[in-house]
């Protein structure tokens, strides 16, 4: 008997079907298995061979996923994973993508569960991002690519299936988000004109890795106009102060995704630590832009040592400092960038994929069994 | 007929069904209560009443009441030692 023969033996961690694909597919809507759209059925053969590229115990927790805190092992996420659509190579940037997510500082039990509509969005970097075609060009949030659209998938299956972010149980946001279906990019590394996002996270260039953000979706910022740097860093810094936004009242790190072509323009004259330093000084919110009640409940309570006695032409900040605004270059050619607001009581983490044994991980293929 | 095949389970069980089964001990005086408001507008109006409509229906020999700073955040660690060594009951609340 092969040794995941044996795991499913286990009480509950197999059950018996017909083979037919509308009927495992009715019975994963019946269960409450699925996000609403058709899985590919987590057969044994399929699952086998998902876990094929995983180096580590496959009945052995690599994370706990709130609200339900229910145990992420590799088994569990493989099935995830084959009825989300990943390919088998798949897998290790998607285990690794849940194990950063659990991390404390990103406050996943907030994240899943809050009346706020965000959803964990995954930034890829490193050569893993090309080897596997993630996609950090045009139209990189949107379909097309199938290591974007189901590696994501995989990762919202495991947190229904697994965290127990169900609908107006585990998850009670307000209005969900079509982030919640699928959020997962990689970084145009190659048409930026700076370090990309995981050197400036303190990981080596040659390191894969994910970045992990309680998100938003992107809003964007739209410059066709401006000629220079600072035009367009202004532009993008008035596009961040939002009166409805979580982060004015947190210690947030929001994300500035870049365009391309803006990045190559502000580039030209800013650094982006320099680019850092005026989004943070540039993007405010008067406090005339709130209510009076949101002005005495949540601003005299949460910047009480800062503005004791708020007036209408003091400002709130999208973000408190600097080093805080995380800076990625993302999409194709188009006078765009994006603001990508968070949930605001969550910090980004990022990790770097590695083998079991510690090493920074040069390919996909460093996982598979043989 | 259709043929049959062996699925993967992709879901976790959930550890708190287990919890809810466990019983708790009263001590004769009364219960201790623990209050945990989550800094949400209001709760602690609706904690108010809480207390008031479990101490109209129960003997209540103490109550501890403890708030903590965020909403969105877990309560810190010294705030739940505090309702886990003072509290047999702990009633949280969220309110808008």
């Amino acid at each position: 008997m092969s040794a995941l023969a044996q795991l499913l033996q286990a009480p509950g961690a197999s059950i018996e079907a017909d083979s037919d694909f509308d009927a495992v597919n009715a019975l994963v809507m019946e269960k409450g298995w699925g996000d609403g759209l058709p899985v590919v059925p987590p057969t044994e053969a399929r699952v086998a061979a998902m876990l094929e590229y995983c180096d580590r115990p496959w009945d052995q927790p690599v994370a706990k996923i709130p609200p339900r805190w229910g145990e992420a092992t590799p088994l569990r996420l493989a099935a995830n994973a084959v009825m989300a659509g990943c390919e088998p190579r798949h897998f290790p940037l998607y285990l690794l993508a849940i194990e950063a997510m659990c991390e404390e500082p990103l406050n996943l039990y907030g994240v899943q569960a809050t009346t706020h509509l965000c959803a964990p969005l995954v930034i890829v970097n490193g050569p893993v991002a090309k080897e596997l075609d993630i996609n950090s060009g045009h139209n990189a949030f949107g379909p097309g690519h199938r290591a974007n659209a189901t590696i994501g998938r995989a990762i919202r299956l495991a947190l229904l299936n697994i965290g127990g972010a169900i609908p107006a149980l585990g998850d009670m946001s307000t209005f969900g988000s079509p982030a919640k279906y699928s959020y997962l990019v990689a970084e145009n590394e190659a048409e930026s004109p700076w370090q990309p996002l995981h050197v400036d996270r303190g990981l080596p260039r040659e390191a894969s890795a994910v970045t992990v953000i309680g998100a938003e979706c992107p809003h964007n910022v739209n410059d066709h106009e401006s000629l220079d740097g600072e035009g367009l860093l202004t532009t993008i810094a008035g596009t961040m102060g939002i009166a409805g936004s979580n982060d004015i009242y947190y210690k947030a790190q929001p994300l500035v995704i870049m365009g391309p072509e803006h990045a190559r323009t502000i580039a030209a004259a800013y650094s982006k630590d320099e680019a850092r330093r005026f989004l943070q000084q540039h993007a405010t919110l008067p406090v005339a832009k709130l209510s009076r009640d949101n002005i005495e409940r949540r601003v005299k309570v949460t910047w009480k040592e800062r503005l004791p006695d708020p007036k209408p032409d003091d400002v709130l900040y999208a973000v408190q400092r600097p080093e805080d605004l995380l800076i990625a270059v993302i999409g194709g050619a188009g006078k765009h960038s994006a603001f990508v607001p968070t949930f605001g009581a969550t910090l980004p983490v990022t990790r770097a994929l590695r083998t079991a044994d510690g090493r920074l991980a040069k390919s996909v293929e460093d996982f598979r069994r043989r | 007929m259709n043929q049959k095949v062996r699925l993967v389970v992709p879901e976790a069980p959930s550890p708190q069904a287990v919890a809810a089964t466990e019983t708790r001990a009263v001590a004769k005086g009364g219960i201790r209560l623990g209050v945990l408001d989550n800094s949400k507008g209001n709760a602690d109006h609706l904690l108010k009443f809480i207390v008031e409509g479990v101490k109209a229906l129960l003997p209540v020999a103490s109550v501890v009441s403890l708030r903590k700073d965020s909403v969105s955040l877990p309560a810190p660690a010294d705030i739940l030692d505090r309702l886990a060594a003072e509290s047999d009951y702990v009633v949280t609340a969220m309110a808008d």
